[in-house]
């Protein structure tokens, strides 16, 4: 290729796409350059998939224009586009008695002669393919007898056996086991790094899509409601906007979704911080309780994770020592609190406050659970209900919340 | 690297690995199939006879007359009848990505079935004696092929395979309602004539029919196998094919009519032959262990053509001096070699 690296390979204007005279969705514009990582990313029946099938011309744009490699695309013929765009749908195919070499092979279409016989360069491009989606080891299985994530690598390596130079994929990991998932997203990743193809994928996980992606497509209502690099695009509110989230939270810094409880169950204060609570909030939030948690840092994971789960904070700037202030406003928000947890945290210099913070929940007569090893003699031994692992905590917290079926930890 | 060394070679495991084996088999069977269709019949020749008359095809002798005017034709049409039938079904097998259709899925036989019906069971060509001998081989070449128009121009409209084959399944039941009415108020003598053609023969085969078939059904097949690369992209379904290059709209019009053509020219001269074009793409398929369109499009009309032979031969010796209905024996042979391949391999279709 002799074009500037940056030119784009994909371009799109105006476009609106759909069936007959209905537009799912209009006036859509955005460039695609070699190399980049592109998801499309909106709720079930969006559009996502209309949008793939017109870039793919296997449906006609409704108005604006597509072109690839500054040709309009409609007027591309069907051999050259094969040699630039391949696709992998989610079609459930299963010709019967293809081996999975073969199957690959078919993907030399627009490179073979007018019989599809395979020359060495074939082979050559055919086994580059399987090993480019470690499936080396399949090429002799018959196609049909493979399992769901075998089959979506075998049918990546068919759409690479065109050595193309955009791949469009549709719900690639869908109906994948946890392995799959992650290996076909590497797959993919790796085709943009190593072989500069440009991959346009519709995905379902935006945690994975801002993980791996160069440009998000936010698509819903009709449109494209955003389009830019996953850093800037996917904020929490804009993911929440997009699948109309309400008990759950995207959140950036930790990369994945945090999912809030009904929080009817009573409320809980967490004395949490250096990234001990984490896991409370969390289990905290799946069993129905409301949240509060002081006095942590912003910079604290624990900082993060609380706020995604919508719970109250008392917080103080990074580095600070924890000031008579917050630890106030903590023990005040404590009092409206049915219990008390102490995760078990690391103490040093800036949140000894917070180990004062137990004890004046103890004082105030609030029922503790606690995290921190048992060490008999300890000034808070004596009053906290002890649990060593979180299981203990949630069988405790069950118990506590029906309450005649009360059962402290019996102490040393 | 060179390419040698990296490359992985297209070896198929070892059962499917057997094509050119399954050839040579299946076109010996052939040949030996048409020399025992053409020696055995209802009248008994001695080998020095038939040896005599086939070397000597003007002689005017009884064995001649017999061998070169209705056992050959016959044995050459049922080859011919099988082969074109068989691919007539492969092709729609593709193209609608269901094992279960055959040739005629698209109302082909129930069009021929209808116009042979008119000239059959009602009074209306009586006066047309000059056309008596071929009226009902013209009927049929009527019928199939006009109903094969009207679907194929409801085919080009729309885009669905699965709505194709609503329109086909509805066009039989069209026609075959006015076959049905027709046959209530025909002279009971007419309708065992009609019915027994509603079976197919390959009886009665005219030279002239039989270059036609040549002729054109070659060209026909010709042309499918130099097709057989899209076809195998077809096997992805419309979508995958259309992103490796196939011109799709052109590509499914070219191959509903050579089926249709295929099956329509043998149905209007045999009748509706049930069967062979629905069941032999399968034994071809499991008898070559591909479903790789440049082996099975041969494959399959090398089956075809063994199985009609077979068929026609029992059709006619069986039961001896009664001629069997073909699509009885047809049925009666080969469902079961269908199940009993399907039930052994254990090969999804």
């Amino acid at each position: 290729m002799n074009m500037p690296a940056n030119r784009p390979i994909i371009s799109v204007r105006g476009l609106s796409v759909g069936y007959g005279n209905t537009p799912v969705l209009r006036d859509i514009s955005f460039d695609c350059r070699p190399g980049q990582f592109i998801s499309l990313l909106g709720p079930n029946g969006a559009g996502k998939t209309t949008l793939l099938r017109t870039l793919s011309r296997h449906l006609s744009p409704l108005a604006g224009e597509i072109r690839v490699q500054s040709r309009p695309l409609a007027a591309l013929p069907a051999m050259d586009l094969a040699r630039i765009m391949a696709v992998v749908l989610t079609d459930r195919i299963a010709p019967p008695l293809f081996t999975v070499f073969e199957f690959v092979a078919l993907g030399r279409y627009p490179h073979t002669d007018y019989l599809g016989r395979l020359g060495a360069g074939d082979r050559l491009a055919v086994t580059t393919s399987l090993a480019a989606v470690h499936a080396l080891n399949l090429a002799h299985r018959l196609f049909a007898d493979l399992s769901d994530g075998e089959r979506q690598k075998v049918l990546m390596a068919r759409a690479l056996a065109q050595e193309p130079q955009v791949l469009l994929l549709d719900e690639p990991t869908i109906h994948l086991d946890l392995k799959h998932r992650v290996e076909v997203m590497a797959i993919l990743r790796d085709l943009c790094r190593t072989k500069n193809i440009t991959v346009i994928a519709s995905l379902h996980d935006v945690d994975v899509a801002a993980k791996v992606s160069d440009r998000v497509a936010l698509i819903k209502d009709g449109g494209m409601i955003d389009w830019g690099a996953p850093e800037s695009a996917l904020t929490p509110e804009a993911v929440a906007g997009l699948y109309d989230f309400d008990k759950a939270e995207f959140n950036r810094h930790l990369g994945g979704i945090e999912l809030r409880g009904e929080g009817d169950r009573g409320r809980a204060f967490v004395v949490g911080g250096m990234g001990s609570g984490a896991l409370v909030y969390r289990m905290l939030a799946k069993k129905g309780f409301a949240i509060a948690t002081g006095v942590v840092h912003t910079n604290d994971l624990d900082c993060f994770v609380a706020r995604s789960l919508g719970a109250d904070c008392v917080t103080v700037d990074p580095m600070e020592t924890i000031d008579a202030a917050a630890a106030q406003q903590a023990a005040t928000l404590l009092d409206d609190c049915d219990f008390v947890i102490d995760s078990g945290f690391m103490i040093g210099a800036g949140n000894l406050a917070n180990f004062d913070l137990v004890q004046t929940a103890l004082n105030r007569g609030k029922t503790v659970f606690s995290l921190r090893p048992h060490q008999p003699g300890t000034p808070l031994a004596a009053g906290c209900v002890h649990c060593n692992t979180a299981v203990q905590l949630i069988e405790a917290l069950d118990g506590f919340a029906a309450p005649s079926t009360l059962c402290r930890v019996q102490e040393a | 690297m060179t390419t040698s060394e990296c490359c992985l070679d297209p070896v198929r495991p070892l059962l499917l690995r057997r094509a050119p084996v399954v050839f040579a088999l299946l076109g010996l069977l052939t040949v030996l199939m048409l020399g025992i269709n053409v020696a055995v019949g209802s009248i008994a020749f001695s080998p020095a006879e038939i040896w005599q008359a086939l070397r000597n095809p003007a002689e005017a002798s009884t064995t001649s007359f017999i061998l070169w005017n209705i056992r050959i034709p016959r044995a050459i049409a049922a080859v011919f009848g099988g082969a074109y039938l068989a691919a007539s079904g492969l092709l729609l097998q593709i193209y609608f990505r269901n094992p279960i259709v055959g040739p005629y899925i698209l109302g082909i036989s129930s069009g021929a079935t209808l116009m042979v019906s008119f000239v059959m069971l009602t009074s209306v060509t009586v006066g047309w004696t000059l056309f008596t001998p071929f009226i009902s081989t013209l009927a049929a070449f009527a019928g199939a092929y006009a109903v094969m128009l009207i679907v194929l121009a409801i085919a080009s409209r729309i885009k669905g395979g699965v709505t194709l084959l609503i329109v086909g399944l509805m066009m039989g039941y069209l026609c075959g309602a006015v076959t049905a009415i027709l046959t209530a108020f025909a002279e009971k003598d007419k309708i065992k004539g009609f019915v027994l053609w509603q079976l197919g023969s390959f009886s009665g085969f005219k030279w002239d029919e039989i270059t036609i078939l040549l002729v054109l059904g070659g060209a026909i097949l010709a042309l499918l196998y130099l097709q057989s690369k899209p076809l195998n992209a077809f096997l992805l379904g419309e979508e995958y094919a259309a992103s490796m290059g196939v011109n799709i709209r052109r590509f499914r019009l070219l191959i509903l009519l050579c089926a249709c053509a295929l099956a329509g020219m043998i149905t209007s001269m045999a009748g509706p032959v049930a069967f062979i074009g629905m069941a032999v793409p399968h034994m071809a398929r499991l008898g070559f262990g591909t479903s790789d369109n440049r082996i099975l499009i041969p494959g399959a009309c090398l089956t075809g053509g063994l199985v009609a032979s077979l068929c026609d031969l029992i059709a006619r010796t069986i039961m001896a001096p009664v001629e069997l209905p073909l699509s009885a024996v047809t049925a009666f042979f080969g469902a079961p070699i269908v199940i009993t391949l399907l039930l052994k391999r254990r090969v999804k279709l």
